[in-house]
């Protein structure tokens, strides 16, 4: 998940690229904000306006679209994005001690971004790595098997 | 008590002996003895592996990593990284294809464990995913051939009836019936779509089978549409799943050079194409009709039924909609026959049954078993017993259609109909098994928290009561319940059910109802003696949600 | 036709009948909250619930179809505790406690209905958090507090008016009703034009006038026309001790179907213009309160029989008025110019063609309800006539082409397929070559693809408005009905103010000209004079000017009589498509102000001069551009 938004790229030129190579059929727009969401790190109001007027669409349908899907954000994410899955194999598997070292080690509430940019903490629904719970997901990388023991070894491999 | 949370497999095919692959495996079990991970880690040889170029290899599952070829001085450098800290040592991994498409663990229990029957997981790490050819040698796009070549659309359909294939997402719906209301359907343009959104809890035997077998979706798919005079196709895969995305786009690309899909396939006036389109995390649209809605553009709600998908479904128009599981059995039962399928499970759920088997049992993992074996018989013969020879309490069968399941009915045959009969439901297929150490309180709550959250807000009682009922759960596991909340949990398990608008409303509330039924006592615990059993709750004796 | 039966009446409907429209028809009570007779069935709020025999659970019936043999029960005690139930968990959800909400007393469906179940108080504990009221927008308020998300404003925001603006953000129990991508209401892209106040079954949306000045219990309901234009809209004017309150469309209005703008519903009550309440007769260069007689002995001694004289009505006024207006001083004192502020300059052109062909050539606004292709020419509906773009803009998403042709800004355009450059003066030019593409497809590209597009649709219409009639000759609108012919497409003629179109059919559409006039009589009714109008009647040596408000006119004029506004008369209105309305009086007028025909009456009276009452004669006399119907 690549978290900073890139300097000088224009978001309007981003936008009018995607809707070119994908249409502006309505059925485009969860794969166009994919897309967006990947290339800025979130969804902009500036994306959103743009995305409206490409594909004819108004804002209000984009941003309840935007909001809906827990893999797409509205908000700018800190530089890493943490997913700690909540379900219950995790959960089961000891998940509940992990979070709270978690909470306490980022001093960050569930879905909150550091002031300092850093950490964006955010649960997530099962992943489908139950075999290894708990887990939890920073920017691409996978944790398995993690101990709340672990958790500050974890963070430190993040600038 | 520690659980086996992963597996550690090295090669011993003779190659690898040559290589050294004894002193690799010895010098894993100090390391792992060393770190202290020997109860958390089950490290055994296997034979039967088909790639010889990097031995000896050393895969680690379920993170299903390979590393190739492994010398001594590799060891503590995996066991460290890997086994310890939980990092996959990239300098050593090798073939991406194999990632967890060849489930390799799976393949290792051949001889050593019970025989499972495959027929979903027929090809899963058996073949190479992104070899057509490979699929093909293996029977397949056999049956596409002989129901394009050899039988009518209405032919097919009844094949599919006269097998008994029940729908393998949760409701159980006979297959065959719902391609004949499809095809009966009016209107020329019609739509197949495969339910890959696999999001309930525990749950991952879908992305196995598109990450291993893609071909088989895509060939199930294709006899479909052929069945219900579909001419378009869609697979609605789960966002996070990147590696089956990808596989699944490889594999309909060569399905297209192949001439599997596009214009006149098989030479016949069949034409039949399949797009991707990928969820963007919402659990609600493995539901049909928000799937459907999500597809088209729309936030993930359902809609109202009547009108079913069957008449009015993607863009209005009639569309099959079909789990992975169930499709992955149709090319096996249209080349072996409604009889041979019959043969296998129970009478009224034929078939086999993919589990994937979670919790504190010795051997965790996936098993594809004929329907009806009992839940017993998954612990003691397939999981290899309860860990520590822990008593059994509950399992849990995943997310919103699942049910937990009390030790009292674990003799229950797993099958749709006696599971009805029993008031407990197959789930997806999650097996998530729990001992003594768990606490229903806190198990419920953590199931109506998932609910909470992915309700999608369209229909009063799914998104307030599961919202209310997860508040009243917090304050009992905070000591602070009273048995008034006990009657308003069984009250909104049971409107719940009769009011919401789809099936996550509908069943949310059945963890509330499954552990007043079965576990009555434990939860009574936590109200009249604010204590919990299990020693899991915080019982703080605060309010939490307080009233206002 | 479908036989069911719901508590034990058989009932028989038109297939597509949903179960709740079925129970209606049938005179029973299925309570609903979500659901609204002009949207879409949604089955969000559960409240409907039903038992079916057969079913499984229970079934939401407003969006249940009814089916042959089903046996239905509305009210067996599974249903009524699911009732409770639904609204149980709605009252626990968010801050619903009526006595500090200001729809409660019968205005607020979420009480009634709780009332309607007997319901004293809720089993389940609350527990929510305040959310910040957005109090950004000019005319509403927006109140999360008091949503239950039942989305009928959402709906009604894009299914009636095509407007999109409001919409929901998150999912589950974070729901959150916003404002394009969650911006305050006020810097939103919505037009105001109240539909959403309307249609919030609480207290979530309210509209600032109104909100704490009368209760549904306190208020009279005065059902009658909007006049602020020419679409003729049904709307509900509530008064409480002769003060505006509140106004309403109508939702059974056949149509507008419940829609109004912000000019019919919000800005009549923000009127702040300082009114005349007394007679004022100009003496020694001063204009002077004067009594009633010694205005009209001024007014008959200004005027005396008539020569050189210019009689200036508003097309605001009723038909009657203007009738009488016509009786006075085209009949009787023959005047030399009779006309309206409006010159015909909406009409004239049409009312020509309708004469010449004999025949009515306009369809009615129906046509724009139901149309796959609209070709607009120099409209723009999004600022005028609002009502009627709504039609246009709601079906945009269901594939609806619209093609603007417009040589200025035009925010309809902002929606459209594609845009005509249409310069003024040259609409001629413009539909010949239009005419020329749809009948050969050659010629310019743009003419070539309006062309096509026009010709492949099923129910095409061309709507047009008060700058194209102005400036089309006669040649232009003969191409205007060549290409509907050619099309098989519907005209659509937005016309001006609200009587546009009567005083077309009275024959008062001559152009003002001001040279040689000795005296001018302008009746203004509660119109704004234009600064034109003004400075053309800067020549005239004596000007009377009946007005409900004081303005540069008024304080120029010689004399001034108060009259009414429009809430304090009634009459008839004839719209743009041809239908006779009532507007109905709604507050008394202040004492000492008398109504433009009680006005006229008096004047008539003390020139001696003979006043023909029948108004229907003349408007029926002329060949109309669309047919007159009365409803």
């Amino acid at each position: 998940m690549a978290t900073e938004v890139k300097e000088g790229q224009d978001i309007r030129k981003i936008v009018r690229t995607l809707v070119q190579n994908h249409g502006d059929e309505k059925a485009e727009l969860i794969p166009i904000l994919q897309e967006i969401n990947r290339e800025m790190g979130y969804i902009s109001d500036e994306a959103i306006k743009e995305l409206g007027e490409r594909m004819n669409l108004p804002s209000s349908h984009i941003y309840s679209v935007a909001t809906f899907y827990r893999m797409l954000s509205t908000e700018p994410r800190g530089r890493h994005v943490i997913q700690f899955c909540e379900s219950a194999p995790c959960h089961v598997a000891g998940g509940r001690l992990v979070w709270q070292r978690l909470l306490r080690e980022l001093g960050l509430e569930k879905g909150e971004t550091r002031q300092d940019n850093k950490w964006t903490l955010l649960t997530t629904s099962c992943l489908g790595l139950c075999g290894v719970g708990p887990v939890m997901i920073i920017d691409n990388d996978i944790y398995g098997n993690v101990t709340p023991e672990q958790v500050p070894g974890i963070l430190s491999n993040y600038e | 008590m520690k659980t086996t949370r992963s597996m550690v497999l090295v090669s011993s095919d003779p190659e690898s002996l040559d290589r050294g692959a004894l002193d690799v495996f010895s010098t894993l079990q100090k390391q792992i003895t060393k770190f202290g991970l020997e109860e958390e880690i089950a490290l055994s040889m296997i034979t039967d592996i088909s790639k010889h170029a990097m031995s000896p290899l050393v895969l680690v599952y379920p993170d299903a990593v390979i590393y190739g070829p492994v010398t001594t001085d590799d060891v503590p450098t995996i066991v460290e990284e890997h086994l310890y800290k939980g990092r996959v040592v990239q300098e050593k991994q090798i073939s991406a294809y194999d990632l967890s498409g060849r489930v390799a663990w799976l393949s290792s229990r051949k001889g050593t464990m019970p025989a499972e029957n495959r027929i979903v997981l027929k090809n899963v790490g058996q073949i190479d995913p992104e070899n057509i050819d490979e699929y093909i040698i293996n029977d397949g796009y056999e049956g596409l051939g002989t129901v394009l070549k050899e039988m009518t659309p209405g032919e097919t359909i009844q094949v599919i009836k006269d097998s008994g294939l029940r729908g393998r997402g949760g409701a159980g719906f006979p297959t065959g019936l719902k391609w004949q209301f499809v095809s009966g359907a009016k209107g020329n343009k019609k739509f197949v779509i495969c339910n890959a959104d696999e999001s309930e809890p525990g749950t991952f035997k879908d992305r196995l089978v598109l990450e291993g077998d893609p071909h088989a979706i895509i060939e199930a798919m294709s006899i479909g549409a052929y069945a219900v005079g579909a001419d378009e196709g869609y697979v609605y895969i789960r966002g996070e799943y990147g590696l089956a995305i990808s596989r699944m786009k490889k594999a309909i690309q060569q399905a297209r050079e192949y001439n599997l899909l596009g214009e006149n396939i098989f030479g016949t006036d069949f034409s039949f194409d399949i797009h991707i389109h990928t969820g963007a995390g919402a659990y609600i649209c493995g539901e049909e009709t928000a799937l459907i809605e999500s597809i088209e553009g729309n936030r993930g709600e359902p809609r109202p039924r009547p009108p079913y998908p069957t008449t009015a479904g993607l863009w209005q128009k009639p569309t099959l909609v079909n789990n992975v599981e169930t499709l992955a059995n149709i090319p096996a039962i249209i080349r072996n026959g409604a009889a041979w399928y019959k043969s296998i499970g129970t009478q009224s759920s034929p078939g086999t049954k993919v589990y994937t088997v979670l919790g504190n049992v010795n051997v965790t993992g996936l098993i594809e078993v004929p329907m009806g074996i009992t839940l017993r018989e998954v612990i003691s013969i397939y999981a290899k017993g309860m860990k520590g020879s822990a008593t059994f309490k509950l399992a849990q069968t995943g997310g919103s259609s699942g049910s937990i399941i009390p030790a009292s009915l674990q003799d229950t045959p797993m099958d749709f109909d006696s599971y009805d009969k029993a008031g407990v439901s197959l789930g997806s297929g999650a097996l998530l098994i729990c001992n003594e150490d768990v606490c229903v309180v806190d198990l419920a709550k953590v199931l109506l928290n998932f609910f909470r959250f992915e309700s999608c807000g369209k229909c009063n009682p799914c998104r307030i009561g599961n919202k209310r009922a997860y508040e009243t759960l917090v304050n009992i596991s905070e000591g602070v319940g009273t048995l008034q909340d006990l009657k308003d949990l069984k009250m909104m398990s049971d409107q719940l059910y009769e009011l919401s608008n789809c099936g996550l409303g509908q069943t949310a509330g059945s963890p509330l109802k499954d552990i007043l039924a079965h576990f009555r006592a434990e939860v009574e615990a936590h109200v009249k003696l604010k204590v919990c059993p299990a020693g899991i709750c915080p019982m703080s004796g605060q309010r939490v949600y307080k009233i206002f | 036709m479908i036989k069911l039966t719901i508590d034990g009446n058989e009932i028989e409907v038109q297939e597509g009948t949903t179960v709740l429209e079925a129970a209606e028809a049938a005179g029973l009570y299925v309570p609903t909250l979500c659901h609204h007779p002009q949207l879409t069935p949604y089955g969000g709020c559960r409240l409907c619930m039903v038992e079916v025999e057969g079913a499984r659970t229970l079934q939401p019936s407003c969006t249940l179809p009814a089916t042959n043999g089903m046996v239905v029960k509305t009210n067996t005690q599974k249903v009524l505790d699911a009732r409770k139930f639904v609204l149980t968990l709605i009252f626990s959800e968010r801050n619903h406690f009526c006595m500090y909400c200001q729809v409660s007393d019968g205005d607020c469906e979420l009480q009634n209905r709780a009332y309607d179940e007997g319901m004293t108080h809720w089993d389940l504990q609350p527990n929510w958090q305040p959310f910040e009221v957005d109090a950004s927008h000019p005319f509403m308020v927006l109140d999360n507090n008091r949503c239950i998300l039942c989305r009928r404003c959402v709906r009604a925001c894009g299914e009636l008016v095509g407007n999109y603006t409001l919409g929901f953000e998150e999912r589950g129990a974070d729901s959150m009703l916003v404002a394009d991508y969650n911006v305050p209401l006020g810097e939103s892209s919505c037009i105001s034009c109240g539909t959403c106040v309307q249609i919030c079954p609480t207290g979530a949306i309210i509209d600032r006038q109104s909100a704490y000045q009368g209760k549904e219990t306190e208020v009279e309901h005065n059902i009658g026309v909007c006049v602020e234009c020419s679409v003729g809209c049904q709307r509900d004017v509530l008064t409480r001790d002769n003060r505006l309150i509140r106004i309403e469309g109508v939702w059974e209005a056949p149509l507008n179907n419940g829609l109004l703008c912000d000019k019919g519903r919000f800005l009549p009550l923000e009127d702040d213009r300082p009114r005349l309440l007394t007679p004022l007769v100009r003496k020694d260069g001063n204009l002077k309160a004067a009594t009633w007689d010694d205005a009209i002995n001024a007014i008959a001694e200004g005027l005396g029989k008539g020569e050189g004289l210019a009689a200036i009505a508003s097309t605001r006024l009723p038909i009657e008025d203007l009738a009488l207006f016509k009786s006075v001083f085209a009949d009787s004192l023959k005047a030399e110019l009779v006309t309206t502020l409006e010159e015909g300059k909406a009409t004239a052109s049409l009312a020509k063609m309708a004469e010449k062909l004999g025949q009515s050539f306009e369809s009615n606004l129906e046509t724009l309800k139901d149309t796959d292709a609209v070709l607009s020419l120099a409209l723009d509906l999004v600022d005028e006539h609002q009502v009627a773009g709504f039609f246009v803009k709601r079906q945009l998403t269901d594939g609806t082409n619209l093609i603007v042709a417009d040589g200025k800004g035009n925010k309809l355009a902002e929606k459209a397929s594609f845009k005509l450059d249409l310069e003024a003066g040259k609409e001629g030019s413009f539909l010949l070559k239009l005419h020329e593409a749809i009948e050969s497809e050659t010629g310019d590209e743009g003419f070539v693809k309006a062309a096509k597009l026009l010709k492949a649709a099923v129910k095409p219409v061309i709507v047009y408005g008060q700058d194209f009639a102005a400036n089309a000759d006669d040649k232009a609108v003969e191409t205007l009905v060549g290409i509907s012919e050619s099309l098989n497409a519907s005209l659509v003629g937005v016309k001006g103010n609200a009587n546009s179109m009567a005083a077309s059919q009275l024959g008062l559409e001559s152009p003002i000209k001001t040279n040689g006039y000795k005296s001018a009589f302008i009746m203004l009714g509660d119109e704004n004079p234009s600064q034109k109008l003004i400075k053309q009647l800067e020549d005239f040596p004596f000007v009377v000017a009946l007005s409900a408000y004081g303005s540069q006119l008024t304080g120029n004029a010689d004399v001034v009589l108060p009259v009414t506004m429009w809430a304090e008369q009634s009459g008839t209105y004839l719209n743009m498509d041809g239908r006779l309305q009532k507007a109905v009086q709604s507050l008394e007028a202040p004492e000492g102000v008398l109504t433009s025909r009680e006005t006229l009456l008096k004047i008539s009276e003390a020139l001696e001069v003979e006043t023909d009452a029948d108004w229907k004669t003349r408007i029926l006399s002329r060949t109309p551009t669309v047919q007159i119907k009365e409803s």
